[in-house]
C-alpha cells in the first residue's frame, strides 16, 4: 500500500499513542479509497494523502496536542542521538513540527506543504525558519559533545 | 550547524526508524473491503424489496382488485339490465351469431352457453373500457345475467380459473380459455359465479 509508511511516520508524530496514529492513517486512507473520484490525475498522490490526513487530523479537533510519548516513538535508546533529536523534536510546537516534518523529512517543496496544510507558502516558510532554529538550538549542546 | 547538515541528521534519525505498517495495511484492507460488501449487501437488500413489493403488488392486483373491465361491466348491466336504459338489442339466435363472428367470437361459444341451463334472451355489442364486447342476455329462473365475451387480449389477463367479484350491486365473474375473455355480471350473491364456472366448463371445450 503506498505511502503508508511516510504517513505512519508523520501521524506518529503528531499523535501521541501509535494507536491514534494507526487510526488517524487508516481514517486517511479509508476516506482516499472512497474520494478517490475527486484525486485528479496527473497531480501529486502523496501531497493528496497527507492533505486528507491534516484535514482529518484537524477535524478530530486536535484532540492529541500534547507531544508523542518518546518511549513510544520506537527508537531504540541505544541510538543516542535519535533520542536527542526525538527529544528536540517533540520541543518543537505542533505548527512547527509538521511544516519541519512534511518539508525536511518527507521531502515536499514549501508549496506543497502549504497546499497540504492549506496555509500560506510565507507561514510555511517561517514556520520551517523557526524550527530549524529552535531545534539547531536544542541540539548544540549535543553537538559540543560530539566534536569534543 | 547548517541547514542542509541539520535536515540531514533529521532524515538519517527519523527514516532509520523501523516502522512495521503490514498490521495497518491489513486493517485498512479488511475495512475497505468489509465496506464493499457492506455496500453490496445494501444494494442486494434493496432489490430484494423491491422485487417484494412488486411481488406483493401483482398478488394484490391479482387476488383482490377486480380487473377493470369487471367494474365497466357491472356498471353496463345495472345501466342496461337492471335499469333497462333503452337499446337496440338483436333476440334471434342466428343474427346474434353473425354479430359475434364479426367480432372474432365463436358462434358455437353462444349456442355451447345455452347448454348450462340458461337461456339466451338477447345480445348485441357493446363498449367496455374502450374495447367492443359482444354483451350477451341470458335468464334463468327470472333473473336476468349479462355475459361479456370478447377474443383473448394481452391487456385484460384474466386467469384461467373462475375468479369473482362484488362490485357495488352486482355480483361479478371473469375468467379467461384458450380463445375468449369472459366476464359474467349478476345482480345474486353468487349467481354470476355460479353461471361462470358452468360456462368455463363449456367455453374450454371450443
Amino acid at each position: 500500500m503506498p505511502h503508508l509508511a511516510a504517513l505512519l511516520r508523520v501521524a506518529r508524530r503528531l499523535t501521541p499513542e501509535p494507536m491514534s496514529a494507526e487510526d488517524l492513517v487508516q481514517e486517511t486512507m479509508l476516506l482516499a479509497w472512497r474520494g478517490f473520484r475527486g484525486f485528479e490525475r496527473g497531480t501529486n498522490a502523496r501531497a493528496w494523502l497527507f492533505r486528507i490526513m491534516f484535514n482529518v487530523f484537524h477535524g478530530q479537533g486536535r484532540r492529541e496536542l500534547r507531544s508523542p510519548e518518546l518511549s513510544l516513538l520506537d527508537v531504540r535508546p541505544r541510538f543516542q542521538e535519535a533520542i536527542e533529536i526525538a527529544e528536540a523534536l517533540n520541543a518543537l510546537s505542533l505548527e512547527q513540527r509538521t511544516v519541519l516534518l512534511l518539508c525536511v523529512v518527507e521531502g515536499f517543496t514549501c508549496r506543497e506543504a502549504a497546499g497540504i496544510l492549506d496555509l500560506p507558502i510565507g507561514t510555511v516558510m517561517s514556520r520551517l525558519s523557526r524550527a530549524r532554529q529552535e531545534l539547531r538550538e536544542s541540539l548544540a549542546p549535543m553537538a559540543k559533545v560530539a566534536y569534543r | 550547524m547548517t541547514d542542509d547538515n541539520l535536515d540531514q541528521r533529521l532524515r538519517a534519525s527519523i527514516l532509520s526508524e523501523d516502522l512495521d505498517t503490514s498490521r495497518l495495511a491489513a486493517a485498512v484492507r479488511n475495512q475497505i473491503h468489509g465496506r464493499r460488501s457492506h455496500g453490496l449487501r445494501w444494494v442486494v437488500a434493496a432489490a430484494a424489496g423491491i422485487a417484494l413489493a412488486i411481488a406483493v403488488s401483482f398478488a394484490y392486483r391479482a387476488f383482490f382488485v377486480p380487473p377493470s373491465v369487471c367494474v365497466a361491466a357491472a356498471q353496463d348491466h345495472e345501466r342496461e339490465i337492471v335499469k333497462g336504459a333503452p337499446r337496440h338489442w338483436l333476440s334471434d339466435l342466428s343474427a346474434i351469431q353473425s354479430l359475434a363472428a364479426t367480432r372474432g367470437v365463436p358462434a358455437s361459444a353462444i349456442a355451447m352457453l345455452g347448454t348450462t341451463g340458461y337461456r339466451l334472451e338477447r345480445g348485441r355489442l357493446c363498449f367496455l373500457k374502450k374495447q367492443i364486447y359482444l354483451h350477451l342476455v341470458y335468464s334463468k329462473d327470472g333473473a336476468e345475467y349479462s355475459v361479456y365475451l370478447r377474443p383473448v387480449t394481452s391487456e385484460a389477463a384474466f386467469h384461467h380459473s373462475v375468479r369473482e367479484v362484488s362490485i357495488g350491486a352486482e355480483d361479478s365473474a371473469y375468467f379467461e380459455t384458450d380463445q375468449l375473455d369472459a366476464v359474467f355480471v349478476g345482480s345474486h350473491s353468487g349467481a354470476a359465479a355460479a353461471f361462470a364456472r358452468a360456462g368455463s366448463r363449456v367455453l374450454t371445450k371450443l
